[in-house]
């Protein structure tokens, strides 16, 4: 499990990119993603080309995330989800909260 | 008469080189073998085999060319001509030639030893 | 001083002045000298001594040079002996006799010392050109026949592996060249339990033994599968994994593979590099073309690997051809072509299908004309048939060796000590993986068994409760918790009982987690769990939502979710 992340040169979006399993065994490494940026991004890109597989923690922790963010307003895409981690979100209705690719 | 020289110095010259301590040794061989073939041709001559005359002829001329006995070589291979030639004849007096040669070979070789 | 090592040298002359000059010049040069009188003294000497280099007088008494040379080139049979001819000879005809005798070279009198050393390093380089070459030459002869043992040895191995198929049911025909394996040709046919048929044929990049090594893993993995049981997905997919995994980087398999089910009259196709493979129609004769359209086997890693695949109605009696590119490159004399446009005139000109298969052969062996070696040719015919035709006798044997493992059931229990260090996860993920028809569902299943088993650990053992999820710093504390309480967990355990049925055409998942809590409050579980915008309190709405059925056993302690699936074929 990993957690890696890319801040565009202006500071105004951040990636982060979640290798192998996403569950609470990463949530400090998540949350140190976006809490710890000198200035609060305003775009915010989750990477999950590499994950394999997720569970309801890791949808938690998206949400915290997305409040993170500013709620409702939050501008977070989802992108590089293989089928299965598609499905898991579709299922839970998160398309309605965040933009999936 | 021939103008090729009795002894060729340079021949002799290197072959005192390569021989060193084996010159003399070489030059007794050769006044010795030669000896025996000028017998030996002495005895086949009458026999009147041309092929066996041309062999040891041929055999003579070898060995006197490498010790740079150059005319004697020359009237070796004379023999070896005629005998090949069926021109038995001629051979005695050619054959009494080289013997003269080979007389004169030796002295000089003699000579040449001498001087060092 | 010469350059070379010293040389054993015979000197052969019968006059004693001229053979002095000799030796002695030899000598200095550094080599070591033999002395021979006359050719039989230099006969007798080069039997005894083997001397590397002869220097033979042309004329000697008894046996003279000329045929002094002949006997010594016998006796040195294969080995170069340069023999180098001392002659004041100088007509053509005798220098002819000379090396026509086995001479090498002349030495005219009077003896010239630097040219006499000239020709003994020359000569002395070309023996042992020579030797190096017949060194060379021996191990070459030596490496071949082992190769050609080593090939027979792997050609039975590789025909072990690939005989245990159903190549000779009665509704194949085959051709494969006997040479074709080491061309990188691999064909193999099988029946899964289901009564279906599947047929690859792939053609390894590459000759010789790297392409034919790829044949084994690609054989043992096709049988292995499908005779469990296994989809055409998932087997192109283990295939191309292990093939991207073992071969090196340009090197892969050109494949066709396909499933033919004879009870629905079917054809699955996939075809990855190969030409075009026909379906031969029976009714009117048509060709129906089935191209390639995916990369080779072993190219792409798998997350990227395609497996989509076609799908055709058959007839009783239609006909799938397959063919490596061996047709189509098939040569004739001036080298042209065979090419798809003579192939496709054979299907024109044919009359009766089942005699199609060999005109195909016929007209590439006409093609190529006699004397050429078609050993490139793989060929291959299925014929849709009646089920109850499809060669019985192979399915049964298959069936007796293979069936697979249809019902089984199994119960994991972890106790306390293995909580904090052991994550059953993978591991039972891993088994589940073996059951044919699961493959596709590792995704779905893993988010299943983990739900099921942190709610067990962490409200039935850990007994944390989730109402502490409801701030993002509550979210934080409550697996710092986790952590902190799972370090000291002295009591209580966690069972997973799988159990696994098949059903027609798929198959049946009972997963049931049971712990050592107090039971769960069901009223927790609700499809509105994912609706809400809490951070918690989805999970069992989640399984609910991936699984047929979900119910609460016991006190709540003990929960039971029902996963069906249907085979993707």
């Amino acid at each position: 499990m990993a957690i890696t992340s890319t801040v565009s040169a202006d500071g105004n979006q951040v990636t982060i990119y979640i290798q192998g399993r996403f569950d609470f065994s990463s949530h400090q490494e998540f949350r140190a993603a976006y809490e710890k940026l000198p200035k609060t991004p305003t775009h915010f890109r989750v990477d999950l080309q590499g994950t394999s597989y997720l569970d309801s923690s890791a949808l938690g922790m998206l949400l915290l995330l997305r409040d993170y963010a500013g709620g409702d307003k939050a501008n977070i895409e989802l992108v590089n989800c293989s089928a299965d981690v598609k499905k898991i979100l579709t299922i839970s209705n998160f398309e309605q909260l965040f933009t999936i690719y | 008469m021939s103008t090729t020289p009795h002894l060729d110095r340079e021949i002799l010259t290197t072959l005192k080189d390569v021989m060193e301590s084996d010159f003399m040794l070489l030059i007794e061989t050769f006044v010795t073998d030669s000896r025996e073939r000028i017998r030996n041709l002495h005895e086949l001559v009458p026999q009147g085999d041309a092929e066996v005359i041309r062999r040891a002829a041929h055999s003579f001329k070898g060995s006197s060319s490498n010790i740079g006995a150059s005319r004697l070589a020359e009237l070796c291979s004379q023999i070896e001509v005629q005998a090949l030639t069926g021109n038995l004849d001629i051979i005695p007096e050619l054959l009494a030639e080289a013997e003269v040669e080979f007389t004169r070979v030796t002295t000089l070789l003699q000579e040449f030893i001498a001087v060092g | 001083m010469s350059e070379s090592r010293s040389l054993t040298i015979l000197v052969a002359d019968d006059t004693d002045s001229d053979r002095l000059i000799l030796e002695t010049i030899v000598r200095k040069e550094g080599h070591r000298v033999i002395s021979a009188k006359d050719g039989l003294e230099a006969v007798a000497a080069y039997e005894q001594e083997r001397p590397d280099i002869v220097l033979l007088d042309a004329l000697m008494p008894g046996l003279d040079g000329f045929g002094a040379a002949r006997r010594i080139k016998e006796l040195a049979g294969e080995s170069l002996v340069p023999i180098i001819f001392l002659t004041s000879l100088t007509d053509t005809d005798s220098l002819v006799k000379c090396l026509d005798a086995g001479g090498d070279d002349f030495l005219s009198k009077p003896y010239n010392r630097v040219i006499l050393q000239a020709k003994i390093k020359s000569f002395n380089r070309m023996r042992e050109m020579h030797a190096t070459m017949l060194a060379q030459r021996d191990q070459i002869a030596r490496h071949n026949e082992q190769f050609l043992q080593e090939q027979a040895v792997a050609k039975q191995v590789f025909d072990n592996v690939a005989h245990s198929g159903c190549l000779d049911a009665s509704n194949v025909r085959y051709y494969l060249s006997s040479l074709a394996i080491f061309n990188g040709d691999v064909m193999v046919a099988a029946m899964r339990p289901s009564g279906s048929m599947m047929v690859l044929l792939g053609d390894f990049t590459g000759h010789g033994l790297p392409a034919a090594i790829g044949a084994m893993p690609l054989a043992a993995t096709f049988y292995g599968m499908v005779h469990k049981g296994f989809s055409m997905t998932d087997i192109l997919r283990e295939i191309n994994g292990k093939l991207k995994t073992i071969l090196p980087l340009g090197f892969f398999c050109c494949a066709t593979m396909i499933d033919m089910n004879f009870e629905k009259r079917r054809m699955k196709v996939w075809n990855g590099g190969l030409p075009d493979c026909f379906i031969y129609r029976k009714d009117d004769l048509s060709i129906v073309p089935v191209r390639s359209t995916h990369l080779p086997l072993g190219v792409l890693p798998n997350k990227s690997f395609k497996d989509d695949c076609e799908h055709y109605e058959l007839a009783v009696g239609d006909r799938f051809f397959m063919w490596s590119d061996g047709i189509h490159e098939a040569r004739d004399s001036t080298g042209e072509m065979f090419g798809e446009e003579r192939l496709r005139a054979v299907f024109e000109r044919n009359r009766q299908p089942e005699k199609a298969f060999d005109e195909i052969l016929g007209s590439v062996q006409e093609f190529i004309g006699g004397g050429e070696k078609n050993d490139d040719l793989s060929l291959l015919e299925i014929v849709m048939d009646e089920p109850h035709k499809v060669d019985s006798v192979a399915r049964e044997t298959i069936f007796r060796r293979y069936s697979s493992l249809a019902e089984w059931d199994m119960c994991f229990e972890i106790k306390p000590t293995s909580f904090h260090a052991f994550d059953p996860l993978p591991l039972l993920l891993n088994v589940l993986m073996e059951v044919p028809g699961l493959r596709n569902y590792s995704g779905t299943l893993y988010t299943i068994m983990a739900e099921l088993y942190s709610n067990a650990l962490e409200h039935g053992v850990l007994k944390l409760d989730s109402a502490m999820k409801d701030t993002p710093e509550g979210f934080t504390r409550y697996y710092q918790e986790r952590e902190a309480r799972l370090r000291e967990v002295s009591a209580g355990y966690i069972r997973i009982h799988l159990q696994h049925s098949t059903s027609p055409g798929g198959g049946r998942l009972t997963i049931r987690v049971e712990d050592s809590g107090e039971g769960f409050d069901k009223s927790n579980c609700s499809a509105e769990g994912l609706s809400n915008s809490q951070y918690s309190g989805r999970g069992l709405a989640l399984v609910d939502k991936l699984c047929d059925s979900v119910r609460y056993l016991g006190k709540g302690n003990e929960v039971e979710a029902v996963f069906s699936w249907v085979n993707d074929d």
